[in-house]
């Protein structure tokens, strides 16, 4: 379990305080946890503060009891933690087993069989057998996504973070980081940070949303798809003029009779024509955004 | 935990790095093949030792920590921030060692004679004291700044300057300092004071560069 409470974080930039984190109140069960927000949003903060690289500016935080403030409890913390970070950097000389091997010695596994049993279980499991003996500077990005994922299980985590894990992989690969992650949520608790609404929507059931250093919906995707029914709409308009009227556009589709919008917003009064549809998840996410007052970089 | 391993240390070590202390080691052997009249080999190795290993050893620490590909999932592994310290200053370390060492044979070897540094152990300090001290002060600065250039920088300026004001700072408070005391100077009434003091801020440095690497948010 991880309990968060008031949180913050500022950082000093051009003699300039910057707010990444305002206030984070959260409680993270077992399982697979999503947290989405826009670039910015301080994902990437929280999850560094997680996993022990990133000190909190004030606020609470603690992972299965180990209080993250303490030096022990960061150690503890670590012990238990396997990490992914957004900007994955590894060993291009190492190759992929050699690399998970290291990590596992840093992750304290002292003893060679086991550290041996356990990189060729985590390399398994991600689908490398084929290739741990090749040099990690060969790789595709899907390849060394699966390399981060493996080094992150080595040492059997409790705790898994993955900041933006799927950026940058193919939709196939996607789809099987995706489903890998399912897997592994069974057995421990696995926080996915993202700015992809779909990743959210494929494998959590519990998530939270983060807009400019504060947590501004916490529940289920289904929630959060809930709160977004009454204000999507669909419009065909044959002339090139874009709806406006406040509404934001989340698609266009060209059709034989004109250009389908799908809009997200207050009302459509302005547009008859318009037909309110059941919202997807990510027309619960721009409502949420739009509703609590954050803009949308939509079309 | 041991949390270390001598094979991935060597493995993840940008073997680019070694080029430089390997470049210099070929360069001062090639002017000594070309000249070797004892007076000739002594200087050379001197320069070479007292200036040239200290130098390297401090722009390579200065790249030791930060110049690392894989520094965030270092940070959230637990081993603790003094083991990689040491781990990384100690590698270039034993490079600096091999290269003073393997050049004292090889002068030797051509009839060099070392003994106005002193005996074999004044003449380990006449190097050894000079490398920890801006090896330190070179991985200080850099994580002081967060950035490896600075750190270069700074070893470098400090070299310099006390390089060309070496005969002004012996005659003053510098002579404290004064990193080619050993070297350039061995028979300075100051020599012992100089040593101890250089490794006293060798130490000061290390420890601050300890104390600066437990902020790991400032480098990732």
């Amino acid at each position: 379990m991880i309990k968060i409470s008031s949180l913050t974080k500022t950082y000093r930039a051009n003699k300039r305080a910057v707010n990444a984190l305002n206030g984070i109140d959260l409680q993270i069960g077992a399982g697979m946890f999503g947290l989405l927000g826009p670039n910015g949003a301080g994902k990437t903060t929280l999850m560094r503060i997680l996993a022990g690289i990133v000190n909190p500016s004030s606020g609470s935080l603690r992972v299965n009891g180990h209080n993250l403030a303490t030096e022990a409890g960061k150690q503890a913390v670590k012990s238990m933690l396997g990490y992914l970070p957004q900007e994955l950097g590894l060993y291009p000389d190492l190759t992929a087993a050699q690399f998970v091997d290291y990590m596992a010695i840093l992750k304290g596994i002292d003893d060679p069989r086991a550290r041996q049993q356990s990189v060729e279980r985590v390399i398994e499991l991600v689908g490398l057998s084929q290739e741990a003996g090749r040099k990690i500077k060969g790789f595709s990005g899907g390849m060394k996504r699966r390399v981060g994922i493996a080094q992150a299980l080595v040492n059997d985590p409790k705790l898994l973070i993955v900041d933006e894990p799927t950026a940058g992989l193919d939709p196939e690969e996607r789809i099987r980081f995706r489903n890998l992650l399912v897997r592994l949520a069974a057995e421990r608790t696995v926080i996915l940070s993202t700015h992809i609404v779909e990743d959210i929507g494929q494998t959590c059931r519990d998530m939270a949303v983060l807009a400019r250093g504060q947590v501004i919906f916490r529940g289920s995707p289904a929630e959060l798809i809930q709160s977004a029914t009454g204000h999507v709409w669909t419009l065909t308009s044959s002339n090139s003029e874009k709806p406006n009227h406040d509404l934001t556009i989340v698609s266009m589709l060209h059709l034989a009779e004109g250009i389908q919008y799908r809009l997200v917003g207050h009302s459509t009064e302005e547009y008859p024509a318009a037909e309110n549809v059941q919202p997807g998840l990510e027309d619960g996410y721009v409502w949420l955004m739009k509703s609590s007052g954050y803009a949308v970089d939509a079309l | 935990m041991r949390q270390f391993s001598l094979r991935y240390t060597l493995l993840t070590y940008r073997l680019d790095q070694l080029y430089l202390p390997a470049a210099f080691w070929a360069l001062f052997a090639i002017i000594c093949m070309f000249r070797m009249e004892p007076d000739h080999l002594f200087d050379m190795a001197r320069a070479y030792l007292g200036a040239v290993v200290p130098l390297i050893g401090g722009i390579m620490a200065a790249y030791a920590i930060l110049d690392d590909p894989a520094l965030e999932l270092r940070f959230a592994a637990p081993a603790r921030a003094e083991r990689f310290l040491l781990e990384r200053l100690g590698l270039i370390f034993a490079i600096q060692t091999l290269c003073a060492l393997a050049f004292q044979a090889f002068v030797l070897a051509l009839g060099a004679d070392l003994s106005p540094l002193g005996n074999a152990f004044g003449v380990q300090l006449a190097w050894l004291i000079p490398t920890i001290s801006l090896m330190t002060l070179g991985c200080a600065g850099s994580l002081l700044s967060a950035q490896t250039m600075t750190g270069a920088f700074l070893t470098g300026i400090v070299w310099l300057l006390e390089l060309l004001a070496r005969g002004w700072l012996a005659r003053n408070a510098g002579q404290y300092v004064l990193v080619f005391m050993g070297a350039l100077m061995p028979d300075h009434p100051s020599l012992l004071i100089n040593q101890i003091t250089l490794s006293a801020l060798a130490i000061a440095f290390l420890l601050a560069a300890w104390a600066l690497l437990r902020y790991q948010e400032r480098y990732i």
